[in-house]
């Protein structure tokens, strides 16, 4: 192998993509060539300075809002139709499940679980806000809500540190729902609360879109093992916003 | 929020800091760069089944890097590609100079002005290889170009910046600066 040829593969070889029989040819040439040495030194103390110093752009913070705005619409037609349909599907469930009912003593069906709960937790959401019970502790810091939880659960819940995108923590309460204690983590912004429940999935696993009723707008997801249900007076794209962000600050 | 939207969220959002840095060296402003990622993430995500696992980070940069072209050859029909400008540049590094002290900042500087200044197929490959750390095959595939092009493509790309650099430095020494 003469220099030129070295030349045209020296870059392959030092970011080591050379392969077969050309690298040990190459290998070969440095050994005896002093100056395709020289080059091979400059090339790759090039390609280092490159790395270390080259400015690399930093995302602004706006275009996350805005890629999650567009994934929203990009997927809406989706969740338009299925929330179309939820709405008589649950219906025809409900008047179902009421037939089954009449029939039976036994009602345990698992769309009247849902239901259960949505109305269970609209009630926690609706207390939390007439009643002078919001929360059992307050505080903005996660790092005082999370353990005030210990020992009165039997789960630790995350509490999520929303500040930057405009939620205030106002702190945590303790809530019957799925007929078991659950943590309740509560946030605000401007006039709206938000009320977070957490618990195990070990009673069943939920998840569903935002849904509204009542005048309330309402979602849930589980996420490494544990169920979360949020509600608040506020738009629905509101919700799924704040689902976004929590499921981003909670500790995946 | 569906499965489908949530698994792309926890695969694709993380390399958002990724998908913007090659788009605004690509396109060379930040609003452009903007609109270029956002139209690269809703490609991706109407294209997310065709996603077979695998590094996720190099299969959103392809589209990233599409999608700056998309932008590019819209561009290129509305107006006449704009030559570079001396002047601009030398006064660009010259403010900046005020501002920078050490021999870090002002190698920084000089790497930014010499690297704006190579067209941007070169200035792509730089960026994916050297900072992304994609592998040959995986910028052979982003590129659509098979690997010897790569490996001639990077060399020279290497080779550009390198001079673009010795020049850029040589006029900031010889204003004095």
């Amino acid at each position: 192998m003469d220099c030129d040829e070295v030349s045209r593969l020296l870059d392959a070889y030092l970011d080591g993509e050379l392969d077969g029989t050309a690298r040990p040819e190459v290998q070969k040439h440095l050994v005896s060539c002093a100056d395709c040495r020289k080059e091979a030194d400059r090339i790759a103390g090039f390609s280092s300075l490159v790395r270390a110093t080259l400015p690399m752009y930093k995302a602004p913070a706006e275009l996350k809002a805005k890629i999650r705005a567009s994934l929203r619409e990009a997927s809406a037609p989706e969740s338009h139709w299925l929330f179309r349909l939820r709405r008589p599907l649950m219906y025809a469930a409900a008047i179902l499940v009421l037939g089954f009912g009449l029939a039976s003593a036994f009602r345990t069906y698992a769309p009247n679980r849902n239901q259960e709960l949505i109305s269970q937790a609209i009630a926690n959401h609706a207390c939390s806000l007439m009643v002078d019970h919001l929360v059992d502790v307050t505080s903005s810091d996660r790092h005082i809500v999370r353990p005030w939880f210990n020992g009165k659960l039997d789960y630790s819940p995350p509490v999520a540190d929303l500040a930057q995108e405009g939620y205030t923590l106002v702190g945590g309460r303790i809530d019957m729902l799925d007929k078991r204690p659950v943590a309740a983590i509560v946030y605000r912004r401007g006039s709206q609360v938000i009320n977070v429940f957490v618990w195990p999935v070990a009673s069943g696993k939920i998840d569903f879109d935002v849904q509204s009723d009542r005048g309330y707008h309402f979602c849930g997801w589980n996420q490494a093992g544990l169920n979360y249900f949020c509600i608040s007076a506020a738009t629905a794209e509101d919700i799924e916003k704040f689902e976004d962000e929590f499921r981003d600050h909670a500790n995946l | 929020m569906g499965d489908e939207r949530r698994q792309f969220d926890e695969i694709f959002l993380p390399h958002l800091d990724a998908a913007y840095n090659l788009a605004r060296w690509i396109v060379q402003n930040d609003q452009d760069a903007q609109d270029v990622v956002q139209e690269a993430y809703i490609r991706a995500f109407k294209g997310f089944h065709g996603f077979r696992g695998g590094n996720g980070r190099a299969w959103l940069l392809t589209i990233v890097r599409n999608a700056a072209y998309t932008w590019f050859n819209k561009r290129l029909s509305d107006q006449k590609w704009v030559p570079y400008v001396e002047e601009k540049h030398a006064e660009i590094i010259s403010i900046d100079q005020s501002a920078t002290e050490n021999r870090m900042e002002k190698q920084k500087e000089d790497l930014r002005g010499a690297l704006e200044r190579l067209p941007p197929e070169f200035r792509e490959v730089i960026i994916l290889y050297e900072i992304e750390g994609l592998s040959y095959k995986e910028l052979a595939l982003s590129l659509g170009v098979p690997v010897g092009t790569v490996m001639s493509r990077l060399s020279r790309a290497r080779q550009r910046l390198r001079e673009e650099f010795a020049q850029v430095k040589t006029r900031r020494t010889a204003n004095g600066l």
